[in-house]
């Protein structure tokens, strides 16, 4: 009877031993007899992992400086026509009732409403220029950003017509000949295409900040990923009131501001 | 019974020393150094010192190469390209051009002879303008 049992008992713990090991496998992966390799994996971007976003601490901007928009239009190439017409911009600064058009314009304090604030694309998680695009020119990457692939655009200008922010320029002359200062290491534009912010998605895979981030003298804006709950911009937006540009709309912005 | 205890423990350690085998393998096994997960943070080693191809397959098909960079590094983002050599490169036409600029005439020579006009450099930044 006595060795009934211990036989049971060494075999249920023998069992149990097992079974613990099995476990352990699974959960540590420490453990596990067949290692997967995660670069391997990690070379192709995974969609909807990574959603890049700015926070604009507009109590920090100096009225008057446009240090960002210079570096921004510099970097890239944007040519400057010297004509409103044919203006294109990726980065601007405009009034309160400009940029907050649907927000509340009623009694607002002389100080809020009389400082300029920088306005650039919002990079919708709901984009309306994506949905309009005929030619898939325009397209939401898989990090979020909504870039240009100017390769295949056809300059309908549809795009322009949905963006309710008007963060889309059209090259209505050859931009090469506006282009002050060129930089080497970015293409330029052709005649008959719409241009926009990419949020830097060229200095993203090399690691670097965006150029309007990097060269603000106040570190006015905070860039991070708002998938991640850590990060510092999803930290800024939780501990203060921000706002986004015409949120009725559904668009979803990636870009927020601290009034 | 007390002959058959030892025997028993033996048997038993033997198993578990079994069981354990392979993770003390593992444990002792060398380390893979600690490659750090490719993300958009951290910026990817680019060899260019070597051509992707040799020179007959490039002069017949490198319109369809830069066609195929073009497509996945700008809309899937898969910018690294893996030479048949094992070499990694970035998909770009800098890629090619880190090499080739010292020929300023690299495009233009053979497109001027074949009479084709591509449309590249409407926008991308040729070493004929380039300092």
């Amino acid at each position: 009877m006595m060795n009934e049992e211990r036989r049971a008992f060494i075999r249920k713990s023998g069992l149990g031993i097992l079974a613990c090991l099995g476990a352990a496998s699974g959960l540590i992966p420490k453990f596990s007899l067949e290692k997967t390799i995660l670069p391997a994996w990690d070379e192709k971007p995974v969609p909807g992992k990574i959603r890049w976003g700015m926070l604009i601490d507009t109590r920090k901007c100096t009225e008057g400086c446009k240090e960002c928009i210079a570096q921004c239009h510099h970097v890239h190439n944007v040519p400057d026509f010297n004509n409103r017409k044919e203006e294109v911009k990726w980065i601007w600064k405009s009034s309160y009732n400009k940029v907050f058009p649907t927000a509340s314009q009623q009694f607002q304090s002389e100080k809020i409403a009389g400082r300029s604030y920088l306005a650039l694309c919002n990079h919708c998680a709901e984009s309306p220029c994506t949905r309009v695009c005929p030619t898939e020119a325009t397209f939401r990457r898989w990090d979020g950003i909504v870039a240009m692939d100017y390769h295949r655009c056809i300059g309908c200008r549809f795009c322009m017509a949905a963006c309710p922010y008007g963060s889309r320029s059209f090259n209505w002359q050859d931009p090469r000949t506006a282009i002050k200062d060129p930089s080497i290491a970015y293409p330029t534009r052709e005649q008959g295409v719409v241009e926009k912010c990419n949020f830097c998605s060229d200095r993203l895979v090399k690691g670097l900040l965006p150029a309007c981030v990097e060269a603000c003298p106040q570190q006015v804006m905070t860039f991070g990923d708002l998938n991640d709950p850590k990060s510092d911009i999803r930290r800024l937006i939780e501990n203060n009131e921000t706002m986004q540009r015409k949120p009725e709309l559904g668009t979803k912005p990636s870009v927020f501001y601290i009034i | 019974m007390s002959r058959k205890k030892p025997m028993i423990f033996l048997g038993l350690t033997l198993v578990l020393f079994a069981s354990l085998y392979a993770f003390l393998q593992d444990s002792m096994a060398e380390k893979p150094s600690q490659q750090p997960a490719k993300n958009l943070h951290q910026p990817v080693l680019v060899d260019s010192t070597k051509c992707i191809a040799t020179k007959e397959f490039m002069r017949a098909n490198h319109m369809r190469v830069l066609n195929e960079w073009r497509n996945s590094s700008v809309r899937e983002g898969d910018r690294i390209f893996v030479a048949p050599n094992g070499s990694k490169l970035e998909k770009s036409l800098n890629t090619c051009l880190g090499c080739h600029k010292n020929n300023k005439l690299f495009c233009f020579n053979c497109h001027m002879y074949a009479n084709v006009k591509p449309k590249c450099w409407n926008c991308h930044i040729s070493a004929m303008e380039s300092p």
